[in-house]
């Protein structure tokens, strides 16, 4: 090619169009303005968002106009004429008011979610004004090749060309810069904290002071909750407080020791993780079947972070346990995660189908969960904004092709909680006991309606069965449900499918892990309903699973065939060397995870503690590294911080002790100049001070239980079964073809009363009082908790019984203590606030008080009446008529219910009131 | 790329999130009061409607939860007379497990009518319907991915097969706002068993909670903890919301840096009020008696659905933006003969009331209606134990579903099905087409009905589509 000639431009001279645009150049001119933005800019825009509706397709261009060429543009389309580019009239050219949206109607591109940023429109504005030229397409290519900006990422490579040689902002590869141990700020003082001297070079730049350290009252509280989710009681703030004024350091040192010592911390991280992997008891969708084994996996959880296992081997556990040790029940155990997201194989499903869904939503999952890329998006084609080709994706996919699901034996382990599972069986079994006899009875009635039916027809037969086995004629053969009734139909529908249920439920109380296996791939018909039973010989029957890239992402469309892989842009991803043989794939994988070099992994995981001690990450969505997530705010801090975690063993309790150790962490959140910090720091990125928030649903609820006294603080074992508003728990509930059987907690205080942790989490029926409190959905990861104010929280926690029983225990509690009524009210203040009423509120608590023993005394409240039966009603679906069921709560029966307001006096109850009024208070709700 | 706003995981965005909680719940007052209050750019306020002249301004959607056959409905299959208990083949990649064993073709047992001037088709057990024949635009094109209750229901309520995304009630208020402010702007009346699939059925997804569908529950609570436990009175309630504001005020005086709290705090009156009115908008009994007979209220079959659209209108006239009513089962694999036969008597007289009455009031050109199901039902079955028992199992590919009033072209038969109703085979549109205009007729644009999260605008159809311009007059 010898030159570039824009000579189509040059037969349209304008005035103002530049004729230096029209000079014949050689190949390799240093390229002006106009040509460098064309080449770098504009024409790869117009390919990505202008081509497909105005060129690329001749048999779909919209509005007659063709931007292809400078001649088809500059004659414009059916709605615009030559108004639609003015070489050297940007604020005339269509082209450019089109993409700043300022065309009423003709926004463009049309989609708000393909809108041009304001840098992408000011291109072309430049562009146009610069004379528009509109070299060749060998000038474009000489000129990227020698001018363009931007970086190309070396991957396995995407579909097309023009995707594998894309160029990327070097902001937006952040997350893939190879990793090594930043220096410290310049001017670091040698006694300053490494993560102050971040923050603080930070502060610096920006001119905002840090806020002043909190008070010894705020830190207690802060921390404690921080670390275990309760509040801190009234005599550790009381010690704590004492030696704080003697040895500020120290003391704070020795309460971080003494709360990651304390079996809490596990409850607590662990339930950020396991909000991060979408935890739940059930399997969702149409079913929603019990998993009565994952169980262990929450509790295998909380043991890690309890034992401060390192992450590395937490990583590798969690991918690939059955493949490091399948004879170790804890490792079997731990590969729980590659199940956790909700799944169902029904009579209606394509095995298939059923089991893609299963492959990208484990490939998504590790790659959101682990690396914070959302994999998804290079299902159906090469992403769109960051260096994955689809290759990859499927490669990564090709770790798990082999991965199938085992209910596989595994011995109790020493420290799991086996208590009251003999109780909960015997209550299961009831249940169980009860529906067979209800399905029993309905056969034997349609025995003797069949035997009756023989007999009329004078038949030599007494059962159906008898009349099969004897081949008799078809018209011989009586219905196997004669003489229904709706209510027989309905019945002996929920019969069954409880049946099925509570069968499978008896695992609960086994020693099985929800685990997985590698081998060929077997119909899911063998375990839609029951165990997944692993077969003896994993590379018997089925199908050895080979994995290609699949069009638009659906499994019908097979088309290049992939080897197992890992995300190539990272460096590094030559090293990982997955295994195509069915087994090892996943340990591989999992090893390159968890490798210090993988420059991912330890920011990604640096980054989620971080966010969860400070409210916002470092980066600031812990899910998403990719282009379009939020970038670090304090690159340097999170590198030192994901270097630092690796290098010490990747020991959680050690990452939290140097965070708490900062002054960053330990800031109040006041800030004694409001307004510049406002001014400087809108966004709240500069951890200028500490950002307050609000209790999360599970802390409320514990923090409630923990101020009452009535907290079992007993660490794990199969879900506990709280109180439920009752009328959501015994709420009728579709299941496929039925209804699901209710909700009914567990009978004893103590068993109910368990950390929220623990509690049975079904994803068709969440509890009401953690829902509006925004405990997040277990559909998709939760990288951070939302919390926002809405009135049915109110309703919640002002008129709820849960908050109501919490307050009259705690009512009771400090009634016991027979303490004078000023102290009284003292007591309730430094149980729920962690502090001492001041006289005000002292004054206008006892007077409540007065006035509400007063109106208690008027009232005689009657013991609340528990259910013992619910009764369904619905439409029979076969017949269209409406049938009962009643269902027996056999654990009512036995329900011991919370202290009642019957069986306390009216100064108790008065006193309720009051606890009740603190609970909902801001100040208990908010943590600063 | 730069996102408009941040997504509304941090904390120090909430203030976003209640002055929209205020919105979208109650209390006209307070809330002018905050919301004259500038917002700021980080701000969500309604983003309005795209097309002005768009008639529709409320939307009614009546849920056929379980799937209804449309060849027994609304789409009749000659066809399927001479084919009855003939053996159906069918081998494309979709057979599922069910359509092991044999199976059989199996003709409606219901009679048909031509309704209306315009001679739409319909079982003639839609009795009263038939009188508003001519309001409703039929739509025989519409398809779905999903064979299985809870993932079609997610996807017919939120555009994605497995859930966690916001519903259309809620994508609707965020593009519209609420008219008013003592009710939420999406209320949902499901049945009094939850449909497959729960509450993420009206989940507010990532959308700020407060776009969230509230379900008034037909029997109980309307709302949960609507009341404040048995024994508490007003007067008692009162007294502890007074020392709970004293309590507040003194904290927040103590951390004025705290913007949250005083929105917590004005919560807690506007739930007081609220637990107030509420019961008494929701009271139907006051309703003059013409009305309720209109409707069937207190007679069975149409009891429980009569009360559930009268209940709709009032709420529309009040302005609730969305309201989603829930009616089933409609999954017969069996007998639907006796099923459907049933069904369709017990939604019949209730719909027709509801255009009817808000056809009176001159309310149907500004209230969008929508009669849908999850999917349609197939023209075969597997013969299950004697002739009477013909039902027939789950279509993806072909279903009716039907619109009414604001800006639809009533009086038409869009799209069709082959001669058996297996299969949409002209004017066929993936359902997000068919959400997409569902929207375009409320005056909103898909496309620029976005929400940026987890780093990409999202948006009810997933990743855009076409309206389905036929189906708008």
């Amino acid at each position: 090619m010898k030159f570039s000639t824009p000579i189509i431009a040059a037969c349209f001279v304008f005035s103002g169009l530049s004729l230096s645009a029209a000079e014949k150049k050689s190949a390799s001119a240093k390229p002006d303005k106009g040509e460098l933005l064309f080449s770098l800019k504009v024409k790869p825009l117009m390919k990505d968002k202008c081509f497909a509706c105005h060129g690329e397709d001749p048999e779909k261009i919209k509005g007659e106009l063709n931007l292809l060429t400078l001649e088809d543009t500059l004659k414009g389309g059916e709605t615009f004429g030559e108004e639609v580019l003015i070489p050297g009239k940007a604020k005339e050219s269509m082209l450019y008011l089109t993409s700043i949206r300022e065309e009423p109607d003709f926004e463009m591109p049309p989609k708000e979610a393909d809108m041009l940023s304001e840098e992408q429109t000011g291109v072309i504005r430049d562009w146009i004004n610069a004379g528009a030229p509109w070299p060749d397409d060998s000038r474009v290519a000489w000129v990227q090749e020698n001018y363009a900006e931007g970086v190309i990422v070396k991957t396995s490579g995407g579909l097309s060309e023009d995707w594998t040689g894309r160029r990327y902002k070097k902001e937006d590869l952040w997350a893939y810069q190879p990793l090594k141990k930043p220096v410290l700020p310049a001017g670091t003082k040698k006694e300053q904290h490494p993560v102050d001297a971040f923050i603080d070079a930070g502060l610096k730049k920006i001119e905002l002071k840090p806020a002043p350290r909190a008070t010894p009252r705020e830190l207690i509280r802060r921390a404690t909750y921080d670390l275990t989710g309760l509040p801190p009681n009234p005599s550790e703030i009381e010690a704590f407080l004492t030696a704080y004024k003697k040895d500020p350091k120290k003391t704070w040192s020795s309460l971080i020791d003494r709360l990651l010592a304390s079996p809490h911390y596990g409850e607590q991280w662990g339930q950020h993780w396991l909000d991060v992997v979408r935890y739940a008891d059930s399997s969702g969708f149409a079913n929603d079947y019990e998993r009565p084994n994952t169980w262990r996996y929450r509790d295998y959880v909380i043991r890690s972070f309890n034992d401060d296992k390192p992450y590395d081997q937490f990583i590798r556990e969690q991918i690939a346990g059955d493949e490091i040790d399948g004879s170790n029940p804890e490792m079997l155990i731990a590969t729980g995660f590659l199940r956790m997201g909700p799944w169902e194989h029904t009579g209606m499903s394509v095995a298939k189908i059923t089991r893609q869904q299963f492959l990208d939503d484990i490939t998504d999952s590790v790659g959101q969960v682990f690396l914070a890329h959302a994999l998804q998006c290079a299902r159906c084609h090469d992403h769109k904004f960051d260096p994955i080709p689809t290759r990859d994706y499927y490669a990564m996919q090709a770790c798990f092709s082999t991965t199938q699901f085992g209910d596989r034996e595994a011995a109790w382990i020493p420290g799991e909680n086996l208590a009251g599972m003999d109780g909960d069986k015997r209550y299961h079994q009831l249940r169980s006991d009860t529906n067979e006899a209800m399905l029993k009875k309905i056969q034997l009635k349609l025995a003797k309606n069949q035997q009756r039916w023989f007999d009329e027809r004078n038949l030599p037969y007494k059962t159906r069965k008898e009349a099969l086995k004897a081949k008799a004629p078809k018209k011989d053969i009586p219905s196997n449900r004669l003489g229904f009734t709706p209510n027989d139909f309905g019945r002996e529908r929920i019969g069954r499918k409880h049946q099925n249920r509570f069968k499978w439920e008896f695992d609960r109380y086994q020693p099985i892990a929800f685990s997985v296996y590698s081998g060929k791939t077997i119909n899911p018909k063998g375990f839609q309903y029951g165990r997944a039973n692993m077969p003896g010989n994993p590379m018997g029957k089925g199908s050895l699973e080979k994995t290609s890239i699949l069009g638009g992402g659906s499994v019908f469309s097979p088309t290049i065939p992939v080897d197992p892989g890992v995300i190539s842009a990272t460096p590094g991803s030559e090293k990982a060397n997955i295994p195509k043989q069915y087994q090892g794939r996943r340990k591989a994988l999992a090893d390159w995870i968890a490798t210090p070099e993988n420059v991912l992994t330890s920011r990604v995981i640096a980054n989620r503690i971080w966010a969860n001690h400070f409210g916002q990450g470092i980066a600031g969505n812990p899910n998403n590294f990719g282009a379009t997530g939020k970038k670090p705010t304090h690159p340097e801090l999170l590198d030192w911080l994901a270097v630092n975690f690796s290098n010490n063993k990747w020991s959680f309790k050690k990452f939290h002790r140097l965070i708490m150790t900062s002054e960053t962490y330990q800031r109040s959140s006041s800030y004694p100049d409001p307004e510049s910090l406002k001014k400087l720091d809108p966004a709240h990125s500069s951890f200028a001070s500490f950002i307050p928030r609000r209790l999360s649903a599970e802390e409320l609820r514990d923090a409630m239980l923990a101020c009452s006294g009535e907290l079992n603080p007993v660490l794990g074992g199969i879900p506990a079964r709280p109180d439920m508003n009752l009328e959501a728990a015994l709420q009728p509930r579709m299941i496929m073809g039925t209804f699901a059987p209710a909700y009914v907690p567990h009978p004893k205080p103590e068993q109910r009363n368990r950390r929220s942790v623990y509690t049975h989490k079904t994803r068709g029926q969440r509890d009401p009082f953690l829902d509006t409190f925004n405990k997040p959905g277990s559909e998709t990861s939760c990288e951070m908790r939302a919390t926002s104010t809405v009135t049915p929280q109110v309703f919640a926690l002002f008129n709820g019984e849960e908050s109501y029983d919490r307050s009259l225990a705690l009512a009771d509690k400090v009634m016991k203590e027979k303490l004078t009524r000023e102290k009284s009210i003292a007591r309730i203040f430094q149980l729920c606030f962690g502090r001492n009423p001041n006289p005000e509120e002292q004054s206008s608590c006892q007077n409540h008080w007065d006035e509400l023993e007063k109106m208690q005394n008027a009232s005689k409240p009657e013991p609340r009446i528990f259910p013992t039966e619910v009764i369904r009603q619905a439409p029979e679906e076969n017949t269209g008529e409406n049938f009962t069921f009643t269902e027996i709560l056999h654990t009512y029966k036995d329900y011991i219910p919370d202290l009642q307001p019957h069986q306390v006096d009216a100064r108790t109850r008065g006193l309720a009131d009051l606890c009740l009024i603190l609970f909902n208070s801001n100040e208990f709700v908010y943590l600063y | 790329m730069k996102p408009p706003f941040s997504s509304h995981n941090n904390s120090h965005l909430n203030r976003r999130d209640f002055l929209y909680g205020l919105n979208a719940s109650i209390g006209a007052v307070a809330l002018n009061a905050l919301l004259s209050e500038n917002l700021g750019a980080a701000g969500v306020k309604p983003i309005g409607a795209h097309f002005p002249k768009a008639k529709a301004k409320h939307c009614i959607f009546l849920m056929m939860e379980g799937g209804p056959s449309h060849i027994d409905t609304f789409d009749p299959k000659p066809r399927l007379q001479d084919l009855h208990l003939k053996e159906f083949q069918r081998n494309d990649e979709m057979v599922s497990a069910m359509a092991s064993g044999k199976r059989y073709y199996v003709k409606s047992p219901f009679e048909f009518q031509k309704a209306g001037k315009s001679g739409a088709d319909m079982n003639v057990l839609w009795e009263q319907l038939a009188d508003v024949a001519d309001d409703l635009c039929f739509y025989r094109g519409c398809q779905v991915d999903s064979v299985n209750h809870p993932t079609a229901m997610y996807q017919a309520n939120t555009g994605n097969r497995f859930g966690g995304d916001p519903a259309i009630g809620s994508w609707v208020n965020y593009g519209l706002g609420s008219e008013n402010q003592d009710l939420p702007g999406f209320i949902v009346l499901p049945e009094l068993a939850h449909p497959q699939g729960g509450p993420a059925n009206w989940a507010n997804g990532y959308l700020p909670a407060d776009f969230q569908g509230t379900p008034l529950r037909p029997e109980g609570s309307p709302i949960l903890d609507l009341k404040p436990p048995a024994g508490v009175t007003t007067s008692r309630q009162r007294k502890n919301l007074d020392l709970l504001n004293v309590l507040n005020t003194k904290h927040a005086e103590a951390h004025p840096e705290h913007e949250e709290l005083k929105a917590r705090m004005t919560s807690y009156e506007l739930a007081f009020r609220m637990q107030m009115q509420v019961p008494g908008i929701l009271d139907i009994d006051k309703e003059p008696q013409k009305i309720r007979d209109l409707y069937g209220v207190d007679k069975e079959p149409t009891n429980s659905f009569g009360r559930k659209c009268l209940l709709a209108r009032k709420l529309v006239e009040k302005g609730v933006r969305f309201v989603q009513l829930y009616a089933g089962t409609w999954d017969s694999h069996d007998y639907i003969e006796k099923a459907h036969g049933s069904l369709i008597p017990a939604v019949d007289r209730p719909i027709a009331a509801l255009i009817k009455d808000l056809k009176e009031r001159g309310l149907l050109d500004d209230t969008l209606i929508v009669w849908m199901g999850e999917f349609g039902r197939t023209p075969d079955n597997g013969v299950r134990g004697g002739d009477t028992r013909y039902g027939r199992d789950h279509n993806p590919k072909a279903m009716t579903v039907w619109m009414a009033g604001g800006g639809v072209k009533a009086g038409h038969t869009i799209g069709a099905t082959d001669e058996i109703g297996g299969e949409a085979v002209d004017g066929v549109h993936h359902i997000r087409d068919f959400h997409i205009t569902l929207l375009k007729l409320l005056g909103l644009d898909d496309n620029k009905l976005t929400f940026y999260h987890a780093g990409r605008f999202k948006q009810l159809s997933q990743f855009g589509g076409t309206p389905i311009d036929e189906l708008i007059a």
